[in-house]
């Protein structure tokens, strides 16, 4: 057993990672070598004072009862609205490469049941856009700023996000924040009409519009999935998927969704 | 109380109970993540809220603590880090590649084991610096590893990749935290400057097409 090989391995060794016919080796051929004593003594020590120097920290006093009162706020919340759809999950997937198309998914409030047919190759996805919305996640990028928005993804999704703009006044830019949909990328922006939420979703993903019905509203090509009573209402752009939610009439979200400038 | 609502107290409860001995550990490694104490709490609570929402999916008998830090990287992941660039840095073909020395044995001598309570504090201090110029994968592993004291097989679970990866990125981590050390521990004249005796870095994908430990 080479010096090289047993300095290489030395973390392993420390951290009583090697199998144990190795480990045996291992400690033969330190028994036997000063130089690598030397490299175990230094690798042992640094591991001591990383330990001390790096760990220790406590969490300040008020932070239990803080998260405590918000899981309390939460079963509340849980206890009054039974029929809360089931949250999934995270993923550990990491899926790189980017798909074909891209699209846009605009979501506007309450708490809606989902198809569970097998069809929906996109179930997946749509049930987090609606659970996205009904989670109501704090924001990141806060109401007052909507030009932090661009900045604030900028290196986050691999496509440049501006918040969307509508020609109905009544909409109402109330923050957005980095999200997944899928294991996609995505930005979740909230607004506010008429004192019910809108999401609007903007990730990239072929898949959303398998199996979604098409329609067009003021010379816009939209898709859409009907989920509970509500629907989920994509509009693609530059191959992005921007796909809106909330429990408004379907004619309204689609004049919505129709005339959002995504970008400019 | 109606019914439900006491069911739901009850069971909070139980998961208080099981997760506030891992507070400490939460904090501090949302805190060297974040590099912000702010953020820090921010993302404490929404891993405590989100362990709470999936606790019916906690396996009994496995590391709880592990799966809180799971749920913790995988929230500091989404939220808090930018995209892929740095994993690219890190993992892909921009990585430096590590030898096995990459400090000479007086550099060692000089940071092994100081008896001087000034200089274990000095030294102490550099680490923390060395250690907050890692990269957030970096960081990550020597938190887990060294001071969470948990096996490979346990960080592999936390971070969602091979034990193998956990072997490479750990080694890769702690020479970056040593040769970073190193640096400032010359400049300070806590040791000397001397690179007489390094060794050859030796490229990452050799080291793994011998990989000594089957995962």
């Amino acid at each position: 057993m080479s010096c090289k090989l047993v300095r290489r391995h030395l973390g392993a060794f420390v951290d009583g990672e090697l199998d144990p016919a190795t480990q045996i080796e291992f400690e033969r051929h330190l028994e036997a070598c000063p130089g690598c004593q030397e490299h175990l003594a230094f690798e042992s020590s640094l591991r001591q004072q990383t330990r001390e120097s790096i760990g220790g920290i406590h969490a300040p006093e008020h932070l239990w009862g803080r998260a405590v009162r918000r899981l309390a706020e939460l079963d509340e919340a849980r206890a009054e609205h039974t029929s809360l759809i089931e949250v999934r999950p995270m993923r550990w997937r990491q899926t790189w490469p980017i798909a074909a198309a891209a699209a846009a998914i605009l979501i506007i409030g309450g708490v809606v049941g989902l198809p569970e047919s097998a069809e929906y190759q996109s179930a997946g996805m749509l049930r987090d856009v609606v659970n996205l919305h009904s989670q109501a996640l704090p924001s990141d990028v806060q109401a007052e700023a909507p030009q932090e928005v661009v900045r604030y993804f900028q290196g986050k999704t691999p496509f440049p996000v501006q918040p969307a703009t509508f020609e109905e006044p009544g909409m109402k830019f109330m923050g957005a924040r980095y999200i997944r949909v899928g294991a996609q990328p995505a930005a979740a922006l909230y607004y506010i009409r008429d004192g019910r939420r809108v999401t609007l979703l903007v990730f990239q993903s072929s898949e959303i519009v398998r199996n979604a019905q098409r329609t067009h509203v003021g010379g816009r090509e939209l898709y859409y999935h009907n989920v509970g009573g509500n629907v989920v209402t994509i509009r693609q752009h530059g191959g992005v998927n921007y796909a809106f939610f909330g429990d408004i009439d379907r004619r309204v979200l689609f004049q919505l969704a129709a005339n959002a400038r995504v970008a400019y | 109380m109606p019914r439900k609502s006491k069911k739901l107290a009850a069971e909070r409860q139980l998961f208080e109970v099981e997760a506030r001995p891992h507070l400490d550990a939460l904090y501090s490694m949302a805190l060297r993540l974040t590099r912000s104490p702010v953020d820090a709490e921010d993302l404490v609570q929404d891993t405590l809220v989100r362990a709470y929402r999936f606790y019916d999916r906690f396996e009994a008998g496995t590391n709880f603590k592990a799966w809180l830090l799971r749920i913790q990287m995988n929230t500091f992941v989404n939220r808090y880090r930018r995209a892929s660039r740095e994993r690219q840095v890190f993992d892909g073909p921009m990585a430096v590649p590590v030898g096995e020395g990459v400090m000479s044995r007086a550099s060692m001598r000089g940071l092994t084991d100081p008896v001087a309570d000034a200089q274990r504090r000095l030294i102490g201090r550099e680490i923390q610096r060395a250690f907050d110029e890692l990269s957030d994968e970096a960081r990550a592993m020597v938190l887990l590893a060294d001071v969470e004291e948990l096996s490979y097989k346990e960080i592999a679970d936390v971070v969602g990749c091979p034990i193998g990866t956990v072997m490479s990125r750990l080694h890769r981590a702690r020479k970056q935290l040593q040769i970073s050390l190193q640096k400032h521990a010359v400049q300070l004249g806590i040791i000397e400057d001397d690179d007489t005796d390094i060794e050859d870095p030796i490229p990452l994908e050799a080291f793994r097409s011998r990989k000594l430990v089957k995962s």
